[in-house]
């Protein structure tokens, strides 16, 4: 979902002042205005559970228990204060975010599966707490709550603007919230959640953000939604068929899209409506929604909204060339740019010739197999230091053990002189320490400025509410696409490219950091020779630049070529390491590569 | 006239990320055993899974004796007589010895009959498969496993057996004995194409090699020859004096 | 000794507990997918036997082998129809589906035999087996044998049969199970038909213990779910214990503390999931954000 500059607002603007007309307008329609305000009961709730499941991804399927703290909450207040529920509205949301809060810390914090489950959990717990607490809810009974203050006359028409304005404002905040840094945060995590961590986004405090916000509305529909009803019970309050119907109400519309639940909710609601009146009953209803929920899952289940943009846009491009893309073009583009994009952030400070990174002592095991064996070596500031080692030395579990990807059993590893053994990998990142993969791991569903505006030096408030495209990121961004070559290709979607410039662009994103140290994970891997001479040139320009590098690599010609110093593992262990010229003569490095002799015990066959 | 088992012609594949293997050419006798060996990136692995059928080759011909193999789908070629050893985790780690062996036999299963003969063929070539018999498999050691591994691929009885490295992790004394079941196999008529990284045990144990790089072939001969060869260092870790 | 009474009738129920957690857990344990339409497929097996029940008087106990093949066949075609199609895009759609098909199916059963509440009471329904202080009713006692035996032949099965050991095998290691040519979409279709069947099993067990109507099947989803995730999603082992607890805890709850007993549960199930995600028992191993 790219970014949209400045979104066609007036269907929705339009749409919206209809809606302001209805009771005004037409005269007796309490019945279409009832109809109408489940229609925003469920937009309102379709579009707050895009937040947590839409962008991010992590599918809640009791989110509707949030429905039922803000009911809870207008109910047992609006008894105990003797005001309008109306007015407890924002206090619904805030009880309500806060047991998102409380909830969405313990339980996102690892990416298990289970979040599902556990949702479907939390929504039981809550109906039984609500059933037993007889003193606080009234039990199974429940709690009548009393008619609200204003003139007979009037109706549901109260109702009616409210839920409306809570509707615009649950829009806006989805709105604000998919433009700012959060909402690209969100996606790169349902993207690829490693990958997000490793270049410096707190995926906890971003899935937990999420989380609450999506409450948010949830809690403020509920509290006046029990008054609306009449009375809050725990089986109307947190009924596992409204979480239900509310995914298919964001699914059918298009999750991750602005309008798509809104149009969804609208949908779920009215079928339920006619299906209630037209069939005869709940069981048809029931049936009905359920055969509804099959197709969609089925048949369409990225939605209204982007399927039929899908099918717009192939009308667009048909006969259009495709653009050919070149992986020897972009090879021989060398851009003479300003190096100050892609300088590291202490260059200028007096550390030429100390250690950045260091691992002491440091040991990985599998089960029995001693992966890393008592390893220590340094990576000396403004070098590009090379690692190698035949398959199974270990080297690739080592490097592991350097980015976070894999906890040591024993053993240290210190950035800068600081202990980050144990750090998180978005902390490493925030300290300068990036890296890349082996297998390129760009988001999919991004352009290429999208991937390379993602990186967060820090966690901050301000910077998770401020747009995604705010402050230098842009600029900075493009001089370094600049300086890869890659100028061209900053709004094409990242799966859209070969694998070659995907490395390259995987590169550019790791530069957005500044970071003091990038560890490439076999850069070379998977690309043609001319790239590679290409990735040899951008690694000793941004080394020049006062990045230092360590390489993990197969390719011992590049290495050889490219390193100041090589550490060469085996077995678990350091080999030997030195210079290119001392590493290439070295007879053990040889015999590493091409098989001990010990091994020779029989004659040749 | 040499009896050739397998054939393979320009063949181009990959997995996504660019082409891997850039116009593979192959031919194995039967009763040998093959090592291809070749710097890492060379697509050593990609040609047994192009031949086992788990990548589909993009351009060029897989024929086994006088059938044609790519197109086909992993099963297939498992009935046609391939078997494949990987590199790792091919076990059930929660199933017994026998019970893993017998695993093996699955596209058999049908005849009790061949079914044990095959599995007491098995065991008679490895001891290990019999002793110990209602162990976990996930209880044993390294070689034990590899052992075991090479057993199942035997039940079906295949002509060619694809290994991926078998050396890998394995410390010496277990290497010579997995090696001495290698060439046990092929004693009786089998061939053995395998993938290696340690060059010297390769080319001890084969009878040919083949030298990859960049996807193709660069050499290729009696395994004593490239063992000699002084072209592998220079291949491996770059001209001397660069 | 009346908490022995407590006790007996709690282990009985976990006997038919465990049986249809068990399916529920097969069902996860290859496809990583938690059947949540396994209540509904109880309560059309319920319902259908009390329909026979209803017309031809048939002993219901003879209906299972029926019951078990119908619900099995149905399961099976869920899977190649509907299923198969959606697990490429993850269990959380997955799982949608299935409440698709949870809701269809109660739906249809509504309209067939509406929202009133049906009884099987065959001869058996009233009398009990008497063992010294104990008293067991007899409709308990025949489910919770019946379910004990029939969880101890799908064991067997799976065990010791061919198309088990690739079930087994799949969900093991689904790419050394293609190596042998085992066909992982055999395996998962078997593992959803066995999972069904159980809930054909449960149902006529169900059907003589208990009335039953269309969306009792909500009860169901909670506590299969809760079954598994206590024992651990994917280990049969480990669900017979959970279903276990929960027949006891349950039964202990009925007679000494009413209200709290299903709260007291999912409590712990709740605390479970929360520290532990994979269950008490869990085999799954799942990536961290460290990964």
């Amino acid at each position: 979902m790219s970014a949209l500059k400045r979104p066609s607002i007036l269907v929705p603007l339009i749409a919206l002042v209809l809606f302001i007309l209805v009771p005004i307008a037409v005269p007796d329609s309490q019945y279409e205005q009832s109809v109408i305000l489940w229609c925003f009961l469920f937009a309102i709730m379709a579009s707050g559970w895009n937040l947590i499941s839409g962008l991010a991804g992590y599918v809640s399927l009791g989110h509707s228990v949030y429905l039922g703290i803000g009911m809870y909450t207008g109910g047992i207040l609006a008894k105990a204060w003797g005001v309008d529920s109306i007015y407890l509205m924002p206090l619904g949301a805030i009880v309500a975010g806060l047991v998102a809060l409380v909830i969405g810390a313990v339980v996102l914090r690892t990416r298990s599966h289970s979040f599902v489950i556990i949702t479907i959990a939390v929504l039981l717990s809550f109906l039984l707490l609500a059933a037993n607490l007889k003193w606080l809810t009234g039990g199974s009974d429940g709690l009548i709550v009393k008619q609200p203050s204003w003139a007979k006359e009037l109706g549901n028409t109260p109702y009616y603007y409210v839920l409306l304005g809570l509707l615009v404002l649950t829009i806006a905040l989805c709105a604000f919230v998919m433009r700012s840094r959060l909402g690209a945060g969100l996606v790169a995590i349902r993207n690829d959640e490693g990958k997000a961590a490793s270049i410096g986004i707190n995926t906890t405090v971003y899935k937990v953000t999420a989380y609450t916000l999506s409450a948010l509305p949830f809690g403020a529909a509920g509290a006046v939604w029990g008054q609306y009803l009449g009375f809050v019970n725990p089986i109307g309050a947190f009924a596992i068929l409204a979480s239900v119907y509310l995914v298919l109400a964001a699914l059918m519309g298009g999750r991750g899209t602005l309008w798509g639940p809104v149009i969804g909710g609208f949908l779920v609601a009215l079928f339920q409506e006619f299906s209630t009146r037209w069939s005869g009953g709940v069981s048809s209803r029931v049936l009905i929604m359920g055969v509804i929920l099959i197709l969609v899952v089925m048949f369409m289940p990225s939605g209204l909204l982007p399927t039929i943009k899908k099918a717009v846009e192939r009308r667009r491009t048909r006969g259009s060339a495709v653009k050919f893309i070149d992986q020897a073009s972009i090879a021989a583009s060398t851009s003479v740019v300003d190096t100050s994009a892609i300088a590291a952030r202490d260059q200028g400070k007096a550390h030429q010739g100390d250690t950045i990174l260091e691992v002491r002592n440091l040991v990985k095991t599998f089960g029995g197999v001693t992966a890393v064996d008592n390893v220590s070596m340094t990576v000396q500031r403004g070098t590009i230091t090379g690692l190698i080692g035949p398959n199974g030395s270990g080297k690739t579990t080592l490097f592991n053990c350097m980015t976070g990807t894999y906890q040591p059993t024993s053993g240290e590893v210190l950035l800068s002189g600081e202990d980050i053994t144990r750090a998180k990998i978005w902390t490493r990142a925030h300290d300068g320490l990036g890296r890349t993969f082996q297998i390129t791991r760009l988001f999919k569903s991004m352009t290429v400025l999208d991937n390379l505006v993602a990186p967060l030096e820090r966690t901050s408030a301000a910077e998770m509410v401020a747009g995604r495209y705010a402050g230098d990121e842009v600029d900075r961004a493009r001089e370094i696409l600049a300086f890869m070559g890659l100028q061209e290709f900053e709004k094409q979607n990242a799966a859209a490219l070969s694998f070659g410039q995907q490395k390259l662009v995987e590169l550019a994103q790791v530069l957005m950091l500044r970071p003091s140290i990038i560890l490439l994970d076999e850069p070379a891997s998977g690309i043609n020779p001319t790239l590679i001479d290409k990735l040899a040139t951008v690694i000793r320009r941004l080394n020049e630049a006062g990045t230092t590098v360590l390489i993990v690599e197969h390719n011992i010609p590049l290495v050889l070529s490219l390193c100041d110093h090589i550490h060469v593992l085996a077995e678990g262990k350091i080999l030997t390491q030195g210079t290119p010229t001392e590493i290439r003569n070295d007879p053990n490095v040889i015999e590493a590569y091409l098989g001990p002799d010990h091994l020779l015990e029989a004659p040749h066959a | 006239m040499p009896d050739i088992v397998l054939t393979m012609t320009g063949v181009e594949a990959g997995y996504g990320g660019g082409l891997v293997l850039q116009g593979m050419a192959l031919e194995l006798e039967r009763g040998t055993i093959t090592c291809i060996v070749g710097p890492n990136g060379a697509g050593k692995s990609t040609v047994l899974r192009v031949i086992s059928g788990l990548v589909s080759a993009a351009s060029g011909q897989v024929t086994l004796g006088d059938m044609q193999l790519n197109g086909k789908s992993p099963a297939q070629i498992l009935k046609s007589g391939v078997a494949q050893v990987p590199q790792n985790r091919a076990l059930f780690d929660s199933m017994s010895v026998r019970e893993n062996v017998m695993m093996g036999g699955y596209l058999i299963r049908r005849d009790r009959k061949l079914l044990d003969e095959r599995l007491a063929m098995v065991a008679d070539l490895i001891p290990l498969v019999e002793d110990r018999a209602h162990d976990k498999a996930g209880n044993l050691s390294g070689g034990q496993r590899r052992m075991v591994e090479i057993g199942r691929s035997l039940m079906l009885d295949p002509s060619l057996i694809l290994m991926d490295e078998p050396s890998l992790g394995l410390d010496p004394k277990s290497v010579a004995t997995v090696a001495g079941l290698i060439r046990q196999i092929t004693s009786t008529g089998r061939t053995v194409l395998l993938v290696e990284q340690n060059v010297r045990l390769g080319m001890n144990l084969a009878t040919h090699g083949v030298v990859m790089e960049q996807g193709q072939v660069r050499l290729t001969g009696d395994a004593a020859g490239i063992a000699d060869n002084p072209e592998i260092a220079s291949m491996y870790l770059g001209k001397v004096g660069n | 000794m009346e908490i022995v009474q407590v006790l007996a009738l709690g282990i009985l129920m976990g006997g038919v507990y465990a049986l249809l957690a068990s399916g529920v857990t097969l069902i996860f344990g290859v496809l990583d997918v938690v059947n949540v339409a396994q209540g509904s497929f109880l309560v059309f097996s319920a319902l259908f036997t009390w329909q026979i029940w209803d017309l031809f008087g048939i002993e219901p106990l003879l209906l299972i082998p029926v019951m078990a093949l119908v619900m099995g066949a149905m399961g099976w075609l869920i899977y190649r129809g509907m299923v198969v199609r959606v697990t490429p895009q993850g269990p959380g759609m997955t799982v949608l589906l299935m409440f698709g098909v949870a809701l269809a199916l109660e739906g249809l059963l509504n309209l067939i035999f509406g929202n009133k509440y049906k009884s099987v009471t065959p001869a058996y329904f009233t009398e009990s087996l008497n063992i010294g202080d104990l008293v067991l009713p007899l409709p308990q006692l025949i489910s919770g044998v019946v379910g004990a035996l029939v969880l101890v032949a799908i064991y067997l099965y799976l065990r010791f049969s061919w198309a088990g050991r690739a079930l087994r095998a799949s969900a093991q290691n689904p790419d050394g199970a293609a190596l042998v040519g085992i066909s992982s979409l055999k395996s998962s279709a078997l593992a959803f038909a066995i999972g069904a069947m159980t809930a054909g099993v449960g149902g006529v067990l169900l059907a003589i213990m208990y009335p039953i109507y269309p969306a009792t099947q909500y009860d169901w989803i909670a506590r299969l779910l809760g079954i598994v995730v206590l024992g651990g999603f994917g280990s049969i082992p480990g669900a017979v214990i959970g279903a276990m607890i929960l027949g006891v805890s349950e039964a202990l709850a009925a007679a000494y503390v009413p209200e709290w007993s299903a709260l007291f549960f999912y409590g712990v199930i709740l605390l479970i999931l929360l520290f532990r995600p994979n269950g008490l028992m869990g085999q799954r191993t799942r990536e961290d954000v460290a990964a």
